[in-house]
Formats: structure tokens, sequence, C-alpha cells
């Protein structure tokens, strides 16, 4: 039988929990937002996701990564950001998707040094710098030199030059919310090193809502016909990089992939 | 209509028009005008491989038996394929012979490219006709070589038609060709002894020729008064009546008018002896007001948008010790340059698709003779004791490097593994892809290279700098506003990938400087006390094309074959080396 003890630490517990659903909602309500010359918030600044998602977008236990990185290549626990946790494969992609699982350690694009696509950019672990113009909006990403211009300025999307690893991106401002539109992917990129993927159908819609200053809601609702069977939606909040002076440092990890991607060319081979 | 019956003869295209010696006996005279972005290095190509003369005082001509080529001063944007003039023709006796000697010529530099049938052949037998085969020339003109024994020399202008019999009607009512029919098999009109023959066009609405490579195509007259009032009997539209060109050479008319399928048409009057050049140039030095910099809303200089170097390129670094005394280079000695340079390097990729796809040449070259300002002779400032030392040591490495089949990727240029092309060679521009986006937000300016995808995010306001074991391949950049004048000052470089021999020492002053509406002057300031003994400086510029140009991503490494195809090739020369 519980102790009196464990009953107040419960009753703690459930209050806790409840005043922290009030206040989260109260954030995203009634949100005091940084505004920028026009009135819109002012997104400028250097931001990271802190998460897992990364790793695997859906919940996932603590498991082995490659031998010989010990803890340091383990992949750590982590709940879900997908919302419903499922991500609805067609029976195919999910047995694609399987199969990138399992040959992770030589077909994960982030491991080459690949541009990430979207959204993996948002929450690689690194940080990422927008600058928000007047006519566009550039997000300048940690990881693989990788940026992305964000046309506020073309009322109808106009057609990529190529297709791309990030991308063409169009946005526009529903109230507060920054909404992005993108599409015209060259369909090789991946949303996480858990092997989930989509194809060059893909067609990504990102919301970012401001909930302070300092974070913000960061939402992306994932179609792609060919590979899933409906839309999905992925939900995180990114924060804001309160180091003085915060800086998105040159990660050139061209260099670093080179033993991998050409190891076996070498005069004196190493792979 | 017989004031043109025996008085036209059949020119073709350039904004200039040219020369006509003579007008008494039409049927044997015809004159070709052709566009081409260098029209010396037109001269020497139509003369070399195609048999035409070189024609006395005149470095923008060609006598080809006959016919007079004229080449415009004008950039090419893109081939005759697609337009409502497909080709044109030359006749040869031994074909054969031609084709297999401009093959051997090969497409580097001013080459020659060969279009070869599906079977891979270049030659193709036409029953009841000839042997026929294409080939195009550097500024995308597509040329049918022939072999007609009747007809020797340059045999026809081949239109692409939506209607062709009603075409080769309009170009017999309105200009006068005689009908005939070539061996029985294939009617046109025949000006003189050269061809006009119509073929019907692949899909909808030929483009039109203006701006491509071959931009009209030129008939003349003898008295253009007369014929204007004959074709305006006939309905003719004129997309600009007859007028004396203000540059002209002689004082004769010129008029344009719309022929079928989007054909422009240039009706001259014999003895017109053509203009000079019609391209318009800024002189960004000659503008008198001088330029008010636009502010962003939030009131920072702002220099935003989407600009290419592509009018830069070409612009050595040194200043050449021939042109110690020139001020500038002419218009045409720039083309000349540029033509040269891209010629040079990107001799294995189709002409169109450069200058299409990549949107090469839409500029004018820059008429700037080197890019070093300072010192004022242009060259680089003589290297310290250390410099030298260090400079021969790098030599001597990279010598010994390229002696042997590359043993990895380390022994290859940063540029070629994809990482940088370090700075500021990052900023100057190169064949393609000389994209440069401008972003800004407060305080922040985002530079963006298009060129292996390089984003540099400059402060504008004072920051704390990295420390000195930070180093990165671009620096730690510290940006200010002189004015309206962008000045970056960048330091704690790793050295990896060195501008002439710099040095970790390398202190970069860049000012980016907005000196008309459409045009960024760049000046680099290059301070490395380790390397040379004083500091020099260079600049070239930026244009603005926001509507047009629009920047790849340019994932290199993720495609970079040639990484993986020189390496598999030097180990295959290891493998066959004793």
């Amino acid at each position: 039988m519980p102790s009196r003890l464990q009953h107040r630490l419960l009753a703690m517990l459930f209050l806790f929990l409840c005043l922290s659903a009030v206040s989260l909602r109260a954030q995203v309500t009634t949100p005091v937002v940084q505004r920028a010359w026009d009135g819109h918030p002012d997104l400028n600044g250097v931001w990271q996701a802190i998460g897992t998602a990364h790793w695997d977008l859906q919940d996932h236990p603590a498991s082995a990564g490659h031998p010989d990185m010990g803890a340091i290549g383990a992949t750590p626990p982590g709940q879900g950001v997908v919302v419903g946790n499922k991500i609805p494969y067609q029976p195919w992609a999910l047995e694609q998707k399987q199969s990138n699982f399992e040959n992770r350690f030589t077909d994960d694009p982030e491991l080459k040094c690949y541009l990430p696509g979207v959204p993996r950019a948002t929450y690689l672990p690194y940080p990422f710098q927008i600058i928000q113009g007047d006519q566009k909006i550039m997000i300048v990403y940690g990881f693989a030199e990788t940026n992305r211009t964000i046309h506020m300025d073309k009322d109808n999307p106009q057609p990529a030059p190529i297709d791309s690893w990030m991308g063409r991106s169009h946005g526009r401002w529903d109230g507060d919310i920054l909404v992005v539109e993108s599409s015209e992917f060259n369909g090789e990129a991946w949303f996480d090193r858990a092997g989930n993927f989509a194809s060059n159908s893909l067609r990504v819609v990102e919301r970012y809502m401001p909930m302070g200053p300092n974070a913000l809601i960061y939402e992306a609702t994932i179609e792609d016909p060919e590979v899933f069977t409906r839309p999905w939606t992925i939900r995180m909040p990114l924060y804001r990089r309160l180091e003085d002076q915060p800086r998105v440092l040159e990660f050139k990890c061209v260099e670093f992939t080179e033993d991998l991607l050409y190891g076996h060319l070498r005069r004196d081979p190493t792979r | 209509m017989n004031w043109h019956q025996n008085q036209l003869c059949l020119l073709m295209m350039g904004t200039a028009m040219l020369v006509l010696p003579t007008m008494a006996d039409a049927a044997d005279y015809h004159h070709v005008h052709i566009t081409a972005s260098s029209p010396s290095e037109a001269v020497n190509w139509y003369s070399e491989y195609l048999d035409c003369q070189p024609i006395s005082d005149r470095n923008d001509a060609a006598d080809c038996d006959g016919i007079e080529l004229v080449f415009v001063v004008q950039p090419t944007m893109g081939s005759t394929q697609g337009t409502g003039v497909n080709h044109i023709g030359f006749s040869y006796a031994d074909l054969a012979t031609k084709m297999a000697n401009l093959e051997a010529i090969g497409v580097r530099g001013s080459g020659v490219r060969l279009q070869r049938f599906p079977d891979g052949s270049t030659l193709r037998d036409v029953p009841g006709l000839f042997k026929i085969g294409f080939i195009f020339d550097p500024w995308g003109t597509r040329i049918e070589l022939v072999e007609d024994s009747e007809y020797l020399g340059f045999h026809h202008i081949h239109l692409s038609a939506e209607d062709p019999p009603a075409t080769l009607a309009w170009y017999r009512d309105t200009l006068g060709g005689q009908p005939a029919s070539l061996r029985g098999q294939l009617d046109g009109l025949l000006f003189g002894d050269v061809w006009l023959f119509a073929s019907q066009h692949q899909e909808g609405t030929p483009a039109t020729t203006e701006g491509r490579a071959i931009d009209h195509i030129g008939f003349s007259v003898t008295d253009l008064d007369m014929a204007t009032d004959a074709m305006n009997d006939l309905n003719v539209s004129f997309a600009q009546q007859p007028i004396v060109p203000e540059n002209a050479r002689t004082s004769a008319k010129r008029a344009f008018i719309h022929g079928p399928d989007n054909v422009r048409i240039a009706v001259v009057e014999a003895g017109f002896a053509g203009v000079a050049t019609e391209r318009d140039r800024v002189d960004v030095a000659a503008t008198a007001e001088p330029y008010e910099t636009p502010q962003t809303p939030w009131g920072e200089p702002d220099l935003q948008g989407v600009w290419t170097g592509n009018s830069s390129h070409g612009i050595p670094l040194e200043r050449s010790r021939d042109l110690t005394d020139v001020d500038t280079l002419t218009p045409e000695e720039a083309e000349a340059r540029r033509e040269r340079g891209t010629l040079g390097s990107i001799w294995g990729y189709e002409r169109e698709w450069r200058d299409t796809t990549l949107g090469y040449v839409k500029t004018a070259p820059s008429t700037q003779v080197a890019m070093i300002t300072d010192p004022p002779n242009g060259r680089m400032p003589p290297r310290t004791a250390r410099g030298e030392e260090l400079t021969a040591q790098a030599r001597t490495e990279q010598a010994e490097i390229r002696s042997r089949p590359a043993g990895g990727p380390e022994d290859l240029s940063p540029y070629v593994r994809c990482i940088t092309r370090g700075l500021p060679r990052m900023m100057m521009p190169g064949v393609y892809n000389n994209g440069l986006q401008i972003v800004q937000g407060p305080g922040f300016v985002a530079i963006q290279k298009e060129m292996v995808h390089e984003t540099r995010i400059i402060p504008t306001t004072p920051r704390e700098p990295l420390g000195p074991d930070l180093t990165t391949w671009l620096g730690d950049p510290q940006g200010r506003w002189d004015g309206n004048t962008l000045v970056i000052e960048t330091k704690t470089f790793n050295g990896r990938a060195p501008f002439q021999g710099s040095s970790d020492d390398l202190t970069l002053v860049e000012r980016y400087t907005r000196v008309g509406e459409t045009r960024l002057e760049y000046e680099f300031t290059i301070n490395d006390p380790t390397i040379w003994t004083q500091p020099w400086t260079g600049s070239f510029h930026f244009d603005l094309d926001n509507e047009q140009y629009d920047l790849v991503e340019y994932a290199c490494h993720e495609g970079n074959y040639g990484m993986t195809n020189i390496l598999s090739g030097a180990r295959a020369q290891d493998a066959n080396s004793p």
C-alpha cells in the first residue's frame, strides 16, 4: 500500500504536469515575441534543436552503434517527434526504410557529408543561423556548408533551376507563424540516422511558431504520395542559442569523409 | 514586284550589316553576316576550317568563296537550333575528306564540334541528292556540309518553318528569290546561286532568331525607300522603319522586318557598310550622377540581390607586361580575351549548354586590363626573403606531387576536393556558376557563392574575434559599414587554401561598394607581411541579375565523380608502370 508520502508526491507530480500543460499552452497562445522592423516575429539569430530526432524521428530505445565507437557511437534513447509516432509508409517503402537502417554505416548521406535536405537540416545537432531580410530569408546550417534561401518575395512559386538536396523554398507569414513550403527535392536525402526517407516527390510544409523571444515550435508536415499513404507531421521546439555572440562555425566535413569514400582508391588503400 | 528580282542579295545576320561591294548583278553576289561573341576568333575559325578568306582592313568579316561573312560583337544566347533559321550550308567536292579533316581538329579551343548521326557516323548519303554532314561553330551556328558539285562554296540557308510552302512563297513575294528545285528533290528559292530552303519545324512555333547565334538574315536592295513602299503594299510588318544607323560606316539605310517563323530580317540599301557595334555598354565611369545606395528598411546600405561575376571572367590577376601603357581593352579585345579563356578551360563542354543553361554570356566582358590596382604597375609586390623561401618550397612540393599519379585526395587541391577555393579566390569569377547572392538581416550580411555552395556570415557590428587556435578555411570575418561600403576584415585562416602563396598570417580586407543600380564593385587587399613586402590590392565587379539568374545548388562533393575518376585513373597508371 502506498505511503502518505508517495500519495503526496503523486499528487504534486500530477499538479506539476497540469500546470506545465497550462503554462505551455499559455506560452503558445500569448507569446512575448521579439519583433522585426516590419512587425513580423524576428527570427534573426542562431538556433538549434535539442533532442534525439537526428538519431530517429520515432520513439527509440538505446541501442548499440558502430562497434568501434563504444558508448560514443551508441544511440541514446529518445521520445519521437512524429505526431502519433507512426510514419505511414507504403509497404515497399517500409522495407526500404529497414534496409536503409541496416546499411546506415555506409549509406547515410550524413556519414558522407552530403547536404542533409529538409527537414533534417533543422534538427541535426548543429546550430543554424537565420538571416531575415526583407525579400529573402536565408538559413545557414552548421553542417556541410548547407544553406537555403526562402523566397518571401515570389507570390507564384517559380520552378527551381534543377532538383536539389535542399529543394526550393517559398515562405509567407500566417500571422506570427512563418510558413515555408518546399519541394523540387532530388530524393536523395534521409530524415534521420534510422533510415527514414522520402522520394523526389517530397513536399514539406514547415511552420515556425514563436513561443517567446528564445524558443519556437517547429512543425514540418511531410507529403510524398510515392512513399507514404498520407501526410504526417513532426513537431519539436527550437531554441535560441543564448551565448554572448553565438556563431555558426565553419564545419567543412568533406575531408573527414574522404577515407570512407576514396580510401580504397589510395595508393596505399586504407579500406 | 520587280524591284527585287535581280537586285537582292542574300545576306545573313549580325546586328551589324556590312559592306556590299556592288549590286550590279546581285545574282552573283551573296553576303552573309554571322553573329559571334568574338569576331576576330570567328574570322580565324571560318578561314581555317571552311576555307574563307580574311578581308584586308576588316577584322570582323571573312570572304567565303564570294560570300561575305560578317561577325558581330554580340553574346550568343544559344545556337541556331529551335529558331526559324536552322542552319547554313557549305558545299565541298569531296565531303568525306573534308569531314575527316574537321574531325581531326577536335573540339578543344576554337575547335569544331561534329554532329553524329544515330549510327555514330558523321556523314550520310541522301538518296537522289548527295552526302551531307553537320558541324557547329564555337558560337552555336549549325552548319550543314554537303557534297553538291553543282554549287560549291556557300550553299544555302535552311529555314525551319511552320508551313514551309507558305514561308517560301513569302520570301518569293517579298524578297524575290527564284523558285527552283534542287535535283528535282528539294524545292527552294535561289538567290543568285545560293539556295533558300524551308523544312517543317519539329514542334510548335520556332523561337525568335533575335539574340541567337544567327540573329537575323539580311537582304540588300539598291533603293530601300522603294523597297519599303513595295513591302508596305504587301503588308510586311516592320520591326524598325528605314533609318541611317548612328554608328554606321556609311550613310546608307537599314530596316528590320518580321519574317515568317519569327525570323528577323534586315533589309539594307546597297552600299550600306554596317555599323561598328550596336552593343549597349554601360560606362559606369562616365555616369555623372553619383549613385545613391538604397537602404534596407532597418537603415543599412542595401547590397541584397543575385549578382554574377560573369562579366569579370577573364580579367587576369596581374597586368601583362605587353599592356604596360594600356588603360583599358577595347570591347573586341575583351570579348576575345574572355573567349580564349573560356574555350581554353571548358573545351569539352557543349557550347549551347554553357551559354544558355549557365547564362554565361549575358553581359559584356570587362575591359579592365588586370585585377591588381595597387601597386600601380598591376603586379604583385616583391616577396620577402621568407616569402621567396616558402614559395619555392611550395613549388617544389607541388612539382613533386604532380610528378606522379595522385596518391589520395590530399594530393589534389581543396577545390578539386570540393572543400573550398579559399579566400579571396572563392569570390572570383570562373567559367561558370558565378552567382553571388547577398541577403541581409539587421547587423548581418550573408554572402553566398554558388560555386561549391559556400556561405559567409558577416557581422557588421563588432564582436569578439576567434582565438588563434580556432582556425578555419575561410577565416574569422569582421564587417563594418564605411559609408555605403561594406568592409570585411578576415583573419585567423588555417592557411590550407593559400592565395598566390599566402600564409596563415594573411589579413584580407574586402570592400563591397554598390556603384550603380546593377553594379557592385569588389576590392580585395592582401596583407600578408610574412610573404609580401607590402600589401596589395585588386578589384573587379559583379552585375545584378535578379530577374534571370537563379543560383543552383552546386552540390560539388555529392557529385564528385571527378575525384573517383582521378584516383581510379591514378591507380591504373600505377598498375601499368613498372
